[in-house]
């Protein structure tokens, strides 16, 4: 796209958004069911974020990160959560499982995770743990999670290792970059694929 | 300007789903989604978009998952 006068288009935007956002929150405000609530709250994430993504800048895209992140995190926290409240231990009888799932899996994960070691960092983590995540939903695992948690402390450690180079040591930075960047990207990885393991350890699949 | 055309409607048919079922409403959500897409896709900001993907992916698994658990009770 070109760039045109922003500042009157800004205001526009700003304003069709605003009003995008107090329907959502009318919604919310309607809404009696605790589960039509959850969704919901996913509807005003997604508003919130335009309002930052219309700023347009490197700094609103830096910002936008960590807001997702914590949108995940939160949906995740709730979604356990009204499953205690409501008493929804009970599996179900009819959980999704297609052909696909079974086939795969395999293929699929090993993909990603190449793809994600080739572009390394936060989004290489974030594909990487996708590939994982998608593995783990598919097959159950139960027994797997220590060694994620331990890949997790291990990547901790590179981080920290990769900061103390920064400080004392700044003459070997590329260094640095590379463990921080490798530190990172199991991290991300290793969290995503905790979520994978979600489902509980059925072995059925 | 269509991204954010895209999503208001999308907003609007979330906001208030003609048959109100959950999974009505995920679908709809989808369609907001895709206004704030086009949005950030405007915006030049790849790494928010790309981001933006994949945490929509799982987001799609936990909701449908609770929904089972719902539906399966």
């Amino acid at each position: 796209m070109f760039v045109y006068n922003l500042s009157s288009e800004y205001e526009a935007a700003l304003i069709i958004t605003l009003v995008c956002v107090i329907i959502a929150f009318w919604a919310m405000v309607r809404e009696k069911e605790d589960l039509h609530r959850l969704i919901l709250t996913d509807l005003v994430e997604i508003m919130s974020l335009v309002i930052i993504a219309l700023v347009a800048t490197d700094l609103a895209e830096a910002l936008i990160l960590p807001g997702l992140v914590v949108g995940i995190a939160e949906l995740l926290a709730l979604s356990e959560l009204y499953i205690e409240k409501e008493n929804l231990r009970k599996d179900p009888e009819n959980v999704l499982h297609i052909e696909v799932m079974d086939s795969a899996p395999g293929i699929l994960a090993v993909i990603f995770v190449i793809y994600g070691i080739i572009l390394s960092g936060f989004t290489g983590g974030a594909v990487a743990g996708l590939g994982l995540l998608f593995y783990f939903m598919c097959r159950g695992s139960s027994e797997k999670r220590e060694i994620i948690e331990t890949v997790s402390g291990y990547a901790w450690a590179c981080w920290v290792v990769a900061f103390i180079v920064f400080m004392a040591l700044p003459q070997y930075w590329f260094f640095g970059v590379i463990i921080a960047g490798a530190g990172i990207f199991a991290k991300v990885a290793a969290k995503m694929s905790v979520i994978g393991t979600m489902n509980g350890g059925d072995s059925d699949v | 300007m269509l991204g954010l055309g895209i999503l208001f409607i999308g907003g609007l048919s979330t906001a208030f789903p003609n048959p109100k079922t959950y999974v009505n409403r995920i679908i709809n959500i989808e369609v907001a989604s895709f206004g704030l897409l086009l949005v950030m896709l405007v915006y030049d900001e790849t790494i928010a978009l790309l981001t933006f993907i994949a945490v929509t992916a799982i987001t799609t698994f936990v909701l449908v998952r609770v929904i089972e658990r719902r539906e399966a009770a």
